[in-house]
């Protein structure tokens, strides 16, 4: 009997079983090596829906000049330790009470009796340090390198600007502790600005919410400390950074390109 | 700069970027040990020198000596040494902030295209004086003792004498210490410059019985101790004592 | 520039644009450009103003400081300086209380005509120069601030360093033997009251006026 064929349903040719590639076959074939490329089919995934890899790929493999040394780790170790200063800064918020009347106690406790929190109380003060001692390295390199000149004239403005912020963060946060030193520090901080003409003793009512050292005025430093300013600076940072990328890294002063031997004839015949 | 200038540094700057490396993983492999040795530093800071705390915060205190957190030292010592009442707002509020107008305005009053710091006298100049001014300021800020106190060595005639000498030499630091000699005299690294002239090595210039005379019948402003010489002789003959054997 | 297009007329009429009519500027596309810009002002003004005002609200809002009682009238002799714990601020603990120094009226020293208010003299002890806390150094008869040099004399006038004014002073007055101390007033070298003011500002020649008093504290009525 001869072997009766059925016919063969009208597929459309979309789902047809592709055929075999001839020889051997890359790529995952298991379910267990499917799940091996996990990670890269995630960021497959998102960058289909994104298209981010295009600058990632523009800000992690862009060129930097040859000759760049040691100096010019200086702004990213500043970035860092503010990195830095942020995590510690937010679990030590989590133990910090901005009240006149508390806060002293508070920090007792987070120093005394919370798990590692001497240390990283102590990791935010002398990281406060730390970043300003960085920011200042950062900035006299970029002066004697004359990195301000044209085209990163912006950048420089931005990056004193910083600057000041970071200044305003540690003056801010001097006064958190509530102990002797924070305390009249901070008086005296707030007279400084009372000194300015007109204008003065407005902006020192304005520090302290009134005209004496009054119940608001460690939850304003608090505030200008937590969320106004380290909002203000990651802000800057991100465009000193863009900028950063956008111009590329100067070269240090003293290095010079080598021109090949044809672009220079070409120079002498034109 | 202008354009030709403009040009020749972009043209030369994409050369150098050519011949370069990708940031990645050339300048990361950098950044990233330069992050973990600062790191390294804060933690070992934390660790051996922890988080001190002060005592707390009083506001009713006479006694205290505040002082700023070291970064600010420059500008506390800049509002010691700026002695009239007239130029404190210049103190507080107009040198610095000059000194922030001037920073943030440099790339537009500097136009010197020139880039390598000893072809740049004068920028490289002002610089170097600029940090050297701020660590001054900084190091006079900080060796800034309170006027309350008073430490100087004792002097080798003194130590030469005995120990009822050395004795005596301490009790009379203490007493002009508290006596508030250092609010307008100096004495080495205590005590303020002014108004009254430095004491450091006042022995040297006036014999002890020429020092009871001034502090008993002193010029204005300077006030008089005869009420200390009445009402407490022992302490006042410490005073002269401690004052003349200044050396 | 020369090779830039000369700028279009404002003019619809001129632009040919269909129903148009003459002396009309306003294009629907400009009409909805001010729109978007209008209500975008309005939304940010809607959360700025107010926030803006709940920061500076305390800048206006005047705070009152009351009488309290120091001690009893023997308490205080007229040669020397006897220091008194007041509190400014009752809701903050430790850090709102002051130390004021106390003395009876002394004609020998004190020049400044006599009213119901200075029969005791309280003295701030906040330094004039930046807000250090002075201390009394009864054997020098001076005020001396630990700070940046200021040294006072035996009625609060600067005697040397930066300080840019004699120390403030307190309203006192009698009642029932009981000395109480009141508001804060500044004065200026030759001690005639002004309005509070905070340390680092000059009441002398323009000083007043550079240095306005605020809103929230102001001098009594009538002293």
């Amino acid at each position: 009997m001869a072997k009766l064929k059925l016919p063969v349903p009208p597929v459309p040719p979309q789902l047809k079983p592709l055929p075999k590639r001839p020889g051997k076959v890359y790529g995952p074939q298991t379910p267990i090596e499917h799940a091996g490329e996990a990670a890269a089919t995630a960021v497959g995934w998102i960058d289909e829906r994104t298209s981010l890899s295009g600058g990632a790929r523009w800000m992690m493999f862009r060129k930097v000049p040859k000759g760049t040394n040691w100096f010019y780790t200086l702004g990213s170790a500043t970035m860092f330790s503010f990195l830095s200063q942020a995590v510690t800064g937010v679990f030590l918020a989590m133990y910090y009470v901005p009240s006149s009347t508390r806060a002293y106690e508070s920090i007792r406790t987070i120093n005394n009796d919370v798990f590692l929190g001497e240390f990283v109380h102590g990791m935010h003060k002398w990281g406060s340090s730390m970043m300003v001692i960085l920011i200042f390295l950062h900035m006299g390199r970029t002066f004697f390198f004359g990195a301000y000149k044209y085209p990163r004239e912006l950048n420089w403005v931005i990056g004193v600007a910083l600057l000041i912020l970071t200044m305003t963060m540690s003056f801010t946060g001097y006064l958190l502790p509530f102990d002797q030193r924070s305390y009249w520090a901070s008086i005296v901080g707030v007279n400084i600005n009372g000194t300015g003409p007109l204008v003065g003793p407005y902006l020192s009512d304005f520090l302290r919410a009134g005209p004496n050292f009054g119940a608001t005025t460690l939850s304003r430093f608090y505030a200008i400390h937590m969320l106004l300013v380290p909002g203000a600076i990651a802000a800057l940072m991100g465009f000193h950074l863009f900028l950063v990328a956008r111009l590329g890294t100067t070269a240090p002063p003293w290095v010079r390109a080598k021109s090949s031997e044809q672009l220079r004839e070409e120079k002498v015949s034109s | 700069m202008n354009k030709q200038q403009k040009e020749q540094y972009l043209r030369e700057y994409g050369q150098l970027k050519s011949q370069g490396k990708p940031f990645f993983p050339y300048a990361v492999a950098k950044d990233g040990a330069m992050a973990v040795l600062v790191m390294a530093i804060i933690i070992t800071m934390s660790i051996v020198l922890g988080a001190e705390l002060g005592p707390k915060a009083d506001a009713t205190t006479t006694t205290y000596t505040p002082r700023p957190e070291w970064y600010f030292f420059f500008l506390f010592e800049l509002l010691r040494v700026i002695k009239p009442p007239a130029l404190v707002p210049l103190a507080t509020i107009g040198i610095p902030t000059i000194c922030m107008i001037l920073l943030f305005l440099l790339p537009f009053y500097d136009r010197n295209p020139e880039r390598r710091p000893e072809r740049r006298p004068i920028a490289t100049t002002a610089g170097i004086l600029t940090i050297a001014a701020m660590g001054f300021l900084t190091y006079l800020g900080a060796s800034a003792g309170p006027p309350s106190e008073i430490d100087v060595p004792v002097p080798a005639n003194v130590s030469a004498q005995g120990q009822m000498a050395v004795a005596n030499f301490k009790a009379g630091q203490a007493v002009v210490a508290q006596s508030g000699c250092g609010g307008c005299h100096k004495f080495g690294e205590n005590g303020n410059d002014g108004p009254g002239p430095e004491l450091t090595e006042i022995g040297r210039r006036l014999p002890a019985a020429a020092i009871a005379r001034t502090l008993v019948n002193p010029t204005a402003p300077m006030p008089s101790y005869q009420g200390l010489q009445k009402s407490n002789p022992k302490q006042f003959d410490e005073m002269v004592y401690f004052l003349s054997s200044l050396k | 520039m020369a090779d830039r297009t000369p700028p279009k007329s404002k003019y619809t009429a001129d632009r040919n644009i269909p129903g148009a009519f003459e002396g009309e500027t306003v294009t629907r596309r400009r009409f909805m450009t001010g729109s978007a810009h209008t209500v975008g002002a309005v939304a940010a003004g809607a959360f700025a103003l107010p926030a803006l005002g709940f920061a500076l609200g305390p800048v206006f809002e005047e705070k009152r400081q009351p009488w309290q009682a120091v001690g009893a009238e023997t308490e205080f002799a007229g040669d020397t300086y006897v220091p008194r714990t007041i509190t400014i601020d009752a809701t903050v603990g430790d850090s709102g209380k002051s130390t004021v120094y106390l003395r009876k009226y002394n004609s020998a020293v004190d020049s400044e005509p006599r009213d119901d208010y200075n029969n005791y003299i309280a003295i701030s002890t906040a330094c004039m120069h930046l807000g250090c806390p002075v201390h009394f150094v009864t054997s020098a008869q001076r005020f001396i601030c630990p700070c940046h040099g200021g040294v006072y004399d035996f009625v609060g006038k600067v005697t040397g360093g930066p300080p840019v004014r004699p120390l403030d002073r307190f309203y006192t007055r009698v009642e029932g033997g009981q000395v109480f101390v009141g508001p804060r007033f500044s004065v200026n070298s030759e001690l005639k009251r002004f309005s509070p003011r905070d340390p680092g500002e000059p009441l002398d020649g323009v000083g007043q006026f550079l240095y306005p008093s605020r809103p929230t504290m102001r001098k009594l009525p009538n002293t």
